[in-house]
């Protein structure tokens, strides 16, 4: 563009020379009237074109700033996009590619080829993490199929291969889980059904995801096939880790303080409630702590550590539903987590209309509240992480099949929750559970220090428990949070506790 | 080996491609005739390369069809070769490179829409074909009736009623009703009135230009534009908007009426959604919010767009071939989103290189606006550059989620016989004010030529 205008200026001296070269006198009048009137309509012109090319310009300039964008766009944006499990084309590139293998952050395969299929050395251990290839596909297997089906070998190896026709090898995925930690998680679960997360706090790394009742990968086609059998209710194929949909228990008693403690920033210090009696009516409702014990004076800290039903629903009623219900969604509830994998949206139903008679339980954690483990684990991390949440995730890095790095994904966070004071309270009363609340018999002698909270969740009318527990340490300097939730634990007689106990010990060993 | 011969061909297509996108470029720095002309038949080469390859591989690809392929093939390159070369031998003063170009973009139409679906690439040749032929009398006509200019009301009142003539004799098709049934052939009015929209303001201003004059012309936009906002057309009328206040801002040359429709603009768009809340803005609503967040619902509102992102991004910068990728599944792949198609199977780069051929089609008509020095073919001149580039630009701005979609084709690459012919139009009388701008420069240098002879010839006495 700004040739052209040189070249313009070129011209107009051009013409100014000539004129000057003819002698204008010895010229005929007609001649000069021709050269003057040929003056002033280049002169016009000059002066028309001025805003032609101001125009150009802001036309070059959207036309530029549009292919930055699409520069932009398959720089940075691209192999995001792409890895959408939405994209039907990535099926059609797998058909040139070995699919890659997929390996723990400590280096074992979890999933890879033998004998022209797919292979998962660890059998069941792994089973939801990792997921499998065929039919819907799961787990890493989905959320990693770009990845897994694209190669990123030599050149000049992938031309070769190209022309020969023969496949590429697949590239890498480096996994955020650790073998000991699943283990260790996998077996404290036992024959027990349920869920355990393991996660750091600050990143959002899954360090391990069990869920059971659980399925051996190998042999899939048969799983698949019971599963889907017409009348089947089988589940073993859902992950309950981050799908399983359970009422929270005393566990949400930590979301309703925190709501309470905003509503009430000056007086919740000085709350109390005296559960002596061994049933209480609230909101016309009647309630009672677990196994009808009585408290007596509780407060706040207290009231978390023993896990007062009495004193939560008396709290409860004193909240502003809508705001309490606000506080909620930010935490997520009825919303899609930030998670890349499949997910269940927890729910809270109540609003300021809805009958007050579900406010007491609701506050507790009974009522129709729902919730996943794997919500659970990333509120409980925003609590480690002083109020930050963080996108959980499971895909540590890509790796060529030479194990050269290709991509590396970093930490990101959601959104901040909560401020630094309201963790501070929260750690404290979470510490007091158990140091010397419903949480103390399992974490003595350890050599290190939990945060946590207990659940007791009752289903099938009562007869049955879920046993809850989520925590994290230590307190000073927050490293991992467990989330652990196990079914029927009154049958089973495995305590969410004893198992987060477990995973905790392996972790510090 | 066919393998060989396609992954080859992909690779020397980009090459080619380049030097043909770099050449459209440096042609205005070539000062001899000769160089020029030498550059100019270079380009018909890489032209020629270009389709013969894409056509190899997409004969290739489909042995039961080769034979059809490959005499479709033949007619394709004989009417582009000839175009080409004989365009300019009957109008010596035409633009060489548009000609060049406007031959291009519809080779690279024909063999992106024989890889989607023959049936329509072969109905897009002869409509294109018998297009051509058409409008290759405008230059001629435009040469001999110097009075096009006189007939500025009769434009604008000829176009509104090709317009409201939607209302009377108008079908629906993809959710608009802004089209029309004639003899069978169902005809986009908006497509063409375009045209005599560009004819309408350059003539009014080529008269006069005081304020009640820019009143006038300002009622007549107007009206189009509500016209076509009643059609649910906004990619139209906005692109009327566009062509309007930059015509009247190199007409007049004054920016404040440029800035004063800018700001109007806003007011308008804010009271029409204030008052058609509900009627007008609701797909503008939705198209804005698929803009800002197509992944919220891949499956509903957010498919096409997201089909387009994965194509665009799948097949990387280098492409998957042609007919390696599946470009097919995004809605409308061969009209509205054919750049996402192109993008895929010929590569980002090969697409990027497009845009600047298309970018220099624009700098081509700019500099024949720069250069005619009578007011009404200049502003309209520039009026079509304006249209070219502003409609391409939403057409891939869209496509590319640069910018909301606003369901506009590609001129002379997407598929739609009112589209081609609208746009052939439009080169050729591009080519007739270059006609017309040539001649006059040439008569005048030839007179001014004379005048230095005899002043020479005085000094001497």
């Amino acid at each position: 563009m700004k040739k052209k205008e040189e070249v313009s200026k070129k011209t107009q001296e051009k013409r100014k020379k000539r004129k000057k070269e003819l002698d204008v006198t010895l010229l005929t009048p007609e001649q000069q009237a021709f050269l003057e009137r040929e003056e002033k309509v280049n002169k016009i012109n000059d002066k028309l074109n001025g805003p032609v090319l101001g125009i150009t310009y802001l036309f070059a300039f959207l036309i530029i700033g549009m292919m930055a964008y699409i520069l932009h766009f398959m720089i940075v944006e691209k192999d995001q996009v792409i890895a959408n499990a939405a994209n039907s084309r990535l099926d059609k590139y797998a058909a040139n590619v070995i699919r890659g293998d997929i390996v723990s952050s400590d280096g074992k395969v979890l999933a890879t080829n033998k004998e022209g299929k797919r292979y998962y050395p660890y059998d069941s251990l792994f089973a939801h993490a990792v997921g499998y290839s065929k039919y819907t596909k799961a787990g890493i297997e989905l959320v990693g199929n770009y990845y897994l089906s694209d190669s990123n070998a030599n050149v000049l190896e992938r031309f070769v291969n190209t022309l020969r026709e023969e496949k590429n090898e697949g590239d890498t995925v480096v996994t955020t889980l650790d073998y000991e930690l699943q283990k260790t998680a996998y077996d404290a679960l036992g024959n027990a059904d349920g869920a355990v997360v393991v996660m750091e706090p600050d990143t959002g790394k899954i360090l391990a995801m069990v869920s059971k009742p659980d399925f051996n990968p190998n042999n899939i086609d048969t799983v698949w096939e019971e599963a889907n059998k017409e009348g089947s209710n089988s589940s073993v194929l859902l992950n309950r880790a981050s799908q399983g949909l359970y009422p929270p228990g005393s566990t949400f008693k930590v979301l309703t303080t925190l709501s309470y403690m905003r509503q009430n920033p000056l007086k919740y210090k000085k709350y109390t409630y005296d559960c002596s009696l061994e049933e209480e009516i609230f909101n016309g409702v009647s309630v009672h702590c677990y196994n009808h014990k009585t408290h007596g004076e509780q407060d706040l800290a207290a009231a978390l550590a023993n896990s007062c039903n009495q004193a939560y629903a008396d709290i409860g009623i004193d909240l502003d539903v809508d705001k309490w219900r606000d506080v909620l969604e930010k935490f997520l509830f009825n919303k899609s987590l930030p998670y890349t994998d499949a997910s269940a949206t927890s729910r809270f139903y109540l609003d300021g209309d809805s009958d007050k008679g579900y406010i007491p339980q609701t506050a507790f954690g009974q009522g129709d509240t729902l919730i996943t483990p794997l919500h659970n684990a990333m509120i409980t991390a925003t609590i480690a992480n002083g109020g930050l949440m963080m996108r959980p995730y499971m895909i540590d890095s890509i790796e060529n099949y030479k194990g050269t790095r290709i991509k590396k994904f970093s930490p990101s966070s959601y959104d901040t929750l909560m401020m630094a004071k309201e963790v501070e309270v929260l750690t404290s009363y979470m510490q007091q559970v158990v140091t010397e609340g419903t949480a103390a018999a399992y974490f003595s002698g350890v050599s290190y220090d939990v945060a946590g909270k207990t659940g007791t969740a009752e289903y099938s009318g009562g007869e049955h428990d879920y046993s809850w527990f989520v925590g994290f340490s230590s307190v000073e300097n927050p490293e991992v949070v467990v989330s652990v939730l196990v079914e029927e634990s009154d049958v089973n007689g495995i305590k969410a506790t004893s198992v987060a106990r477990k995973i905790f010990d392996q972790y510090y060993n | 080996m066919a393998i060989i011969i396609m992954n080859i061909s992909k690779y020397i297509i980009l090459i080619l491609m380049a030097m043909y996108t770099l050449s459209c470029f440096t042609i205005f720095q070539e000062s001899s005739e000769l160089a020029k002309n030498q550059k100019l038949n270079k380009q018909i080469i890489y032209v020629f390369l270009i389709h013969f390859l894409s056509y190899l591989t997409l004969a290739l690809n489909d042995p039961e069809r080769m034979k059809e392929i490959v005499i479709f093939y033949g007619v394709q390159i004989f009417v582009a070769i000839i175009y080409m070369y004989v365009y300019h031998y009957i109008y010596p003063y035409s633009s060489r490179v548009i000609a060049n170009n406007m031959s291009f973009l519809l080779l690279i139409g024909y063999t992106m829409l024989n890889r989607l679906d023959f049936g329509q690439a072969k109905k897009q040749f002869v409509i294109a074909t018998a297009s051509l032929v058409m409008v290759s009398v405008i230059p001629l006509i435009m040469d001999r009736y110097k009075n096009l200019r006189n007939y500025g009301i009769a434009y604008g009142i000829a176009g509104i009623m090709a317009l409201g003539s939607v209302f009377v004799i108008g079908v629906e098709q993809y959710g608009s009703r802004n089209w029309i049934s004639l003899f069978g052939i169902t005809v986009q009015p908006s497509e063409f009135v375009k045209i005599l929209f560009v004819f309408f303001v350059a003539s009014m201003l080529s008269k006069r230009r005081d304020f009640k004059q820019v009143c006038v012309i300002t009622a007549f936009a107007g009206v189009h534009m509500a016209v076509l906002a009643l059609e649910k057309d906004l990619g139209a009328a906005l692109i009327f908007f566009v062509i309007f206040i930059f015509m009247i801002y190199v007409g007049t040359g004054k920016i404040r009426y440029l800035i004063a429709y800018v700001l109007g603009g806003i007011v308008m768009v804010g009271l029409a959604y204030l008052l058609f809340k509900d009627r007008l803005f609701d797909h503008v609503m939705i198209r804005v919010n698929v803009w800002k967040d197509p992944w919220a619902d891949i499956s509903g509102d957010g498919y096409q767009i997201t089909q387009s992102l994965f194509a665009i991004g799948s097949g990387g910068f280098f492409g998957a071939g042609l007919t390696q990728g599946s470009p097919d599944v995004i809605p409308v792949s061969e009209s509205d989103f054919i750049f996402a198609a192109i993008a895929e199977e010929f590569g980002v780069l090969f697409a990027m290189a497009l845009i600047l051929v298309c970018f220099s089609c624009f700098i081509c008509f700019i500099n024949i606006a720069m250069k005619v020095r009578s007011r009404f073919y200049k502003t309209m001149a520039f009026g079509f550059a304006v249209c070219y580039v502003f409609q391409t630009f939403l057409s891939i701005g869209g496509v590319t989620k640069f910018i909301p979609s606003t369901g506009v084709t590609i001129p002379l690459v997407s598929y739609g016989g009112s589209s081609v012919l609208s746009s052939l139009i439009m080169f050729s009388i591009m080519q007739g004010i270059s006609t017309i701008e040539n001649k006059e420069a040439k008569k005048i240098e030839e007179e001014r030529r004379s005048i230095e002879e005899d002043a020479r010839k005085a000094q001497k006495a």
